[in-house]
């Protein structure tokens, strides 16, 4: 294994966490307003949205894209690999951020709300003023959770040519007839990014429990 | 469309066995990723300093890296160590291992929450061994832990497919077969998703059930 | 009401955990039929005392004898393996502070687990006498019910009951009424005094004077891990023979209510 391949599989690495950024970026916000949807309770949508989060839950991601990458084209839709990869990123990562989200919206304390609304907030004020700051406080870990599992599902983005730190990594292995050795590299260069993730998780969690305990 | 729809149901027997593969496979290595989780767990709580430290690197290791990666691994690294295995073993070594850290933390967890003085109740009425661990620290944990290990399971089921790129005959190989032969990734693939969506209810139905039974005893 | 058969004899126990010697040559021996109240204040060693008996706590010293049997020492000397720990464990009932309830079984279910999965007993015979022992507590309206249900009154009869399944030789009580809401200590006194009076013998670390002073048959006053006193309740509460138990008396004995809320958890 060469500089060279190095260097691919670096350059691979890049592509992982751009695409991560973004899935994450656009998902966390859809993901949100998918769980205030349902948290609404808005006649029509919310149940289409609950069966929506739930087949996105369950499909797994390599499936997901394949279907995205062949069939968006097949209906008239051109797509190529790097879009059809962020499009499944995003579909994925909102379904799940939307019960990461939902969760704190039903454990918001409905007492608050009132008083929200004993003092006359309307709607938007009450959930950008009241609601939001705290959800987010509460969503956090589990938000966190969330980016350390998406980038632990990139890879699958190797399978539509996207080349990203596997594809690099198995290109390399295909040429040089030793795949180990890229193999491991991968694995180092995703091991230290998802440990940071988990770090910060816990370090979050912490602060939030000690914030807690100190209240 | 309907005609698309038409092709894949005359290629039902290759789907369903699809599905039956990734059944299987998930099964199969959810059962042992648990077996090998109940041996992994106390390990990692052992009072010998090395042994918790090489398990939790190794539950800590395999969390931190993609399954997908992990399964190349398996299938096209080994070799080069000299162990070649078929795509069928390769694929639920590779789940079982893989998830076999994710259960061992899963069962950690549990048992940490667990109350300890009904288990000492068990041993001052002359439970030890083998039927103290059935009959008083098994149900409580396994109730306590059901609803993780359901969601579990659904990550297994999941993991599955990325095992189609070592051409483990599974449900997105089976949907990727017909949609390359027949032209239909539609139809193909959303099939797929319903049937993935199915075997996940099947679950979520099983932990349910779980969660009830916990409920009542809460 | 006693018989000079000993159930219980322990001599020259000694525990420590760390540097810090928790008992320290405790000897003294239970007859059949009598009912022993350990008291003391905290930290004074007690419950480390009464788990030393059935072994769940491990005495650095000293020997332990259940009717003439030693625990946790075979006869030739080799500390005991669990499986023969466990065949001793079986003659001693044991009653928790916090219950200890198994939560994944019914009330019923509870009482029988040791009698049938331990002690190998016919499930019929088991379950007959389950119940006769849920109606003697007072709860067979609630065989069937899961133990998060109860109150802690209830829990705590569920776990007397669950003890007496077993035909122990001897009963321990650790601190059974200290985890319990005030209003509901004495529906636990009235069985445990039923229980005295029908001659049970019965080893009780208890911070309840009143009950210390009625159904006792002899009180063992520990402080700072040494048998400070053992006395009958008569003696030990109006003519104290040591200072420090004249300190606690004064402290504790006369409104029992007084005692319960100045007593802090162990």
């Amino acid at each position: 294994m060469s500089a060279g391949d190095l260097l691919a599989i670096l350059q691979g690495a890049v592509v992982t966490v751009t695409l991560s950024l973004i899935g994450i970026l656009i998902g966390l916000p859809i993901g949100l307003a998918l769980a205030v949807l349902r948290w609404a309770d808005v006649p029509v949508i919310a149940p289409v949205v609950k069966v929506y989060v739930s087949i996105l839950r369950a499909t797994p991601l390599v499936t997901l894209l394949l279907l995205l990458f062949f069939a968006l084209p097949n209906i008239g839709i051109a797509i190529g690999p790097v879009s059809a990869a962020i499009l499944a990123l995003v579909m994925n990562t909102a379904a799940f951020n939307c019960e990461v989200w939902r969760a704190a919206l039903m454990n918001f304390p409905k007492d608050q709300y009132e008083a929200a609304q004993s003092v006359g907030m309307n709607a938007s004020l009450r959930f950008r003023r009241i609601v939001l700051p705290q959800i987010v406080r509460v969503s956090l870990p589990g938000l966190v959770n969330e980016m350390s599992l998406l980038i632990k599902v990139t890879p699958v983005l190797a399978v539509v040519g996207v080349v990203d730190i596997t594809r690099a990594a198995v290109r390399i292995g295909a040429e040089t007839y030793d795949p180990l050795p890229p193999f491991l590299i991968a694995v180092a260069l995703y091991a230290p990014i998802v440990f940071v993730l988990v770090s910060l998780q816990r370090w979050i969690e912490r602060r939030q429990v000690m914030a807690e305990a100190a209240a | 469309m309907i005609r698309d729809f038409g092709i894949v149901w005359s290629e039902r027997d290759l789907l369903l066995s699809g599905l039956a593969n990734t059944t299987i496979l998930s099964v199969l290595s959810a059962a042992a990723a648990l077996l090998l989780g109940f041996v992994l767990t106390p390990t990692l709580m052992s009072k010998q300093r090395w042994l918790g430290f090489l398990a939790r690197g190794f539950v800590d290791g395999m969390r931190c890296v993609p399954f997908l990666l992990f399964a190349y691994i398996v299938y096209y690294g080994l070799p080069s160590l000299g162990v070649r295995l078929d795509n069928w073993t390769s694929g639920l070594v590779a789940l079982t291992i893989y998830n076999a850290a994710y259960m061992a933390e899963i069962l950690r967890g549990a048992w940490a929450a667990q109350p300890r003085e009904p288990i000492e109740a068990g041993v001052a009425f002359g439970f030890s061994n083998v039927g103290l661990f059935r009959r008083i620290v098994l149900p409580p944990l396994l109730l306590a832990a059901g609803p993780v290990m359901g969601n579990q399971m659904i990550q297994i089921v999941k993991d599955s497919a990325f095992l189609t790129i070592i051409a483990l005959p599974e449900l997105t190989h089976a949907a990727s077969s017909i949609q390359s032969r027949h032209y239909v990734p539609f139809a193909a693939f959303i099939t797929a998703v319903f049937l993935y969506w199915g075997l996940c209810l099947v679950i979520e139905a099983g932990v349910g059930s779980i969660d009830r039974l916990a409920a009542a005893r809460r | 009401m006693t018989d000079s058969r000993k159930v219980l004899d322990v001599a020259g126990v000694s525990k420590r955990f760390g540097p810090l010697e928790v008992l320290s040559d405790i000897s003294f021996e239970v007859a059949k039929g009598e009912t022993v109240c350990v008291l003391g204040p905290s930290g004074s060693g007690k419950s480390t005392l009464l788990r030393c008996i059935n072994w769940l706590e491990r005495p650095d010293a000293g020997q332990i004898y259940l009717n003439g049997v030693e625990i946790g020492v075979t006869g030739g000397g080799l500390v005991m393996t669990d499986r023969e720990l466990s065949r001793i464990r079986t003659r001693i009932g044991m009653v928790f502070q916090h219950f200890a309830l198994w939560p994944h079984l019914t009330v019923l279910q509870n009482l029988m687990e040791a009698p049938v999965q331990v002690q190998k007993r016919p499930r019929a015979e088991v379950r007959d006498e389950a119940l006769a022992l849920l109606a003697k507590v007072g709860l067979s309206d609630k065989r069937d019910v899961f133990p998060a249900k109860l109150s802690g009154g209830q829990k705590q009869r569920v776990g007397i009951a669950r003890a007496l399944a077993i035909r122990p030789d001897l009963l321990l009580f650790d601190e059974p009424t200290s985890a319990l809401d005030p209003e509901l200590v004495g529906e636990v006194l009235v069985v445990m005094r039923e229980l005295a009076r029908e001659g049970m013998t019965m080893v009780v670390v208890t911070h309840e004077m009143g009950f210390a002073r009625d159904a006792a048959t002899r009180i063992l006053f520990l402080d700072r891990g040494r048998v400070v006193e053992m006395s009958s309740p008569d003696q030990f509460f109006s003519n104290p023979e040591s200072e420090r138990a004249r300190q606690f008396i004064q402290r504790y004995a006369g409104n029992v209510a007084n005692a319960r809320l100045a007593v802090t958890s162990k």
